[in-house]
């Protein structure tokens, strides 16, 4: 994996950094909303990670990411309220649904090249939001979704240390995995498909390997997610407007980094809500999508790459 | 290392086009042979079936006793079998090691994951095929024609093959990057490793081949030794075009 002093060293920053923002808010220097703000960013760093994963690298562009971060949630949220299974057993058991299921529903899709593929992932969220509403809604909450769903914390400070330290060990497994001969063998898939087969490695079986840990991240963020709202809307979770966050926090961030989507998914959540008191309709989406655009014409490879350019000069210069 | 490949009434038809018309040859192993034709004969089509890149309409293909001619390409580069394009392949976005490193992997996720890469062993494939030290951090963006079939033959190695499939591997090329590769060929012979290769550069492959095989609109026309073959009245017309000096 090759790592060096300075991986440790902004690893160990941004850990300190992360875990230690309730303190700033003890100390009157951030505001309660601004904790809560923070948790909704981290759920969406875990989406943009998952994102990433799977499409980040390889092509294999995902529109249709709600679809599986929905069978995590409702996994969970069914499993718990309708059937009294304990949370410490649902949540486990929504993420293996979310991996199997996705695999089983999406494995053909991954035969196919690219387009096809995004196509094919956002008719799946449409269909399962469409599916959620008749097929045996007594469980589902039908068009309303749930409510009543068990919360796991109480409050602002318990509800970002669970989101954090989730989105922390997520960024980092991610992150190491990534660095392996796997990561590198995704980064080739993207780049050249047939000579990576042609290399000797079975490309179906990375695809379908960056699913499944795709899978598992969303299932997990989405379970858990649910478990902090205590509710499920099922319109906002299969919105068009939310694969757009996900995906745009992911390249703004830096596509294939996992730590640029984390980047990504702070500096759009933070931005939306900036924006809400001046703009408080759906034209902030605009906003952001220009904001995006700009970002993208600067440098394309994102907000990580920015970062890291303005590091490396710093250090050239000292 | 070594093994036999074998193609046996290989047909394969495109639409209403015949790429590769009722083929027959057999390299032994440790054999080296030439495979010659002019422009769109079909050379190319034959490694890409007998890769599994192409399926064959009829006919077979085997390594050793074994037939390979149903299996995915990964499974056939298991076997032993490997091969250049005419068009380099790279992955454009990183380095030559990790270029090299692509090839080197094990068809499995879990080893991937689990054990590191092999830097010494990208060097010494890197060097091997003519590279320099300081060309392992580089991409195929900075790399010349000539770099880029050094990285194609790099590659090809990594897989650990019996057998090589070389495609053009000297067009494009500078004379003293021919003479790189060309060692290298022969360097590869002395150790036993299995050849069949395609090249325009007829002055450049006649010292690395045992014999030749030439081919025309995907028929075979002649096979032999490589001046018997040369000196062929059906290959001068097709290839040399009736008469010259190759
Ligand atoms: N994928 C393909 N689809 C249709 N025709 C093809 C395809 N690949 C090759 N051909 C045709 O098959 C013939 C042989 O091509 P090729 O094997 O590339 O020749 P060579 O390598 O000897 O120059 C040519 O007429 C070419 O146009
Ligand atoms: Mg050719």
């Amino acid at each position: 994996m090759n790592l060096r002093w300075y991986h440790f060293a902004a690893w160990g920053a941004l850990i300190a950094a992360m875990l230690l923002m309730p303190r700033l808010v003890d100390l009157g220097l951030m505001g309660r909303g601004t904790l809560r703000t923070m948790i909704q960013a981290c759920y969406l760093a875990m989406f943009a990670i998952s994102w990433d994963v799977l499409s980040g690298r390889t092509g294999y562009i995902s529109f249709g990411h709600p679809f599986l971060i929905g069978i995590g949630a409702y996994g969970t949220a069914i499993l718990s309220k309708k059937f009294g299974v304990p949370v410490e057993l649902s949540i486990p058991l929504a993420v293996l649904i979310t991996m199997i299921g996705g695999l089983v529903v999406l494995l053909p899709a991954l035969r196919i090249k690219g387009s096809y593929f995004a196509l094919v992932t956002l008719a799946f969220m449409e269909l399962m939001y469409q599916l959620v509403q008749v097929i045996r809604p007594d469980l589902t909450g039908g068009t309303r979704g749930l409510s009543g769903i068990k919360t796991l914390t109480r409050g602002a400070e318990n509800g970002y240390m669970l989101a954090v330290s989730l989105m922390l060990a997520v960024a980092l497994g991610c992150w190491l995995l990534m660095r392996t001969r796997f990561g590198t063998a995704l980064w080739a898939l993207g780049q050249n498909e047939e000579a990576v087969s042609g290399s000797g490695l079975s490309t179906i079986r990375l695809k379908a390997m960056a699913f499944l840990v795709s899978a598992f991240v969303a299932g997990l963020a989405g379970a858990f997610l649910v478990h902090y709202n205590g509710s499920l809307a099922p319109r906002a979770m299969f919105d068009i407007n939310s694969v757009f966050t996900i995906i745009v926090a992911a390249l703004i961030g830096g596509a294939g980094t996992i730590l640029g989507p984390v980047l990504g998914a702070f500096f759009l959540t933070f931005l939306l809500e900036w924006l809400r008191p001046f703009l408080p309709g759906a034209e902030r989406f605009l906003v952001y999508g220009a904001v995006a655009l700009v970002l993208y014409m600067y440098q394309p490879k994102g907000i990580y790459a920015i970062i890291e350019g303005g590091l490396k000069r710093l250090w050239g210069r000292a | 290392m070594s093994a036999r490949l074998q193609v046996s009434n290989l047909v394969k038809r495109f639409g209403g086009l015949t790429a590769t018309n009722d083929m027959s040859f057999t390299v032994e192993p440790g054999e080296s042979v030439g495979l010659i034709g002019p422009n769109g004969a079909g050379k190319t089509t034959i490694f890409s079936q007998i890769m599994g890149e192409h399926r064959q309409t009829s006919g077979q293909i085997h390594m050793g006793e074994q037939e390979i001619s149903a299996l995915s390409t990964p499974a056939r580069i298991r076997r032993g079998v490997s091969r250049t394009y005419q068009v380099p392949r790279p992955f454009p976005e990183i380095t030559v090691a990790e270029n090299i490193r692509v090839g080197l992997m094990p068809d499995s996720v879990w080893q991937m994951v689990t054990r590191g890469a092999d830097r010494d062993r990208e060097r010494e494939l890197a060097l091997a095929v003519g590279f320099a030290e300081a060309d392992l951090d580089r991409t195929p963006a900075e790399l010349s024609m000539g770099d880029l079939r050094k990285l194609e033959m790099a590659r090809t190695l990594a897989t650990d093959p019996k057998v090589m499939l070389l495609d053009e591997v000297f067009a494009g090329l500078t004379v003293g990057e021919i003479a790189t590769i060309s060692a290298l060929v022969q360097k590869l012979r002395d150790q036993g490793m299995t050849f069949l290769i395609v090249s325009h550069d007829l002055k450049a492959l006649e010292p690395l081949i045992d014999r030749a095989i030439a081919i025309d609109r995907g028929t075979k026309i002649a096979e032999g030794a490589y001046s018997e073959v040369i000196a062929d009245a059906g290959v001068r017309a097709s290839y040399l075009g009736g008469g010259g000096d190759a």
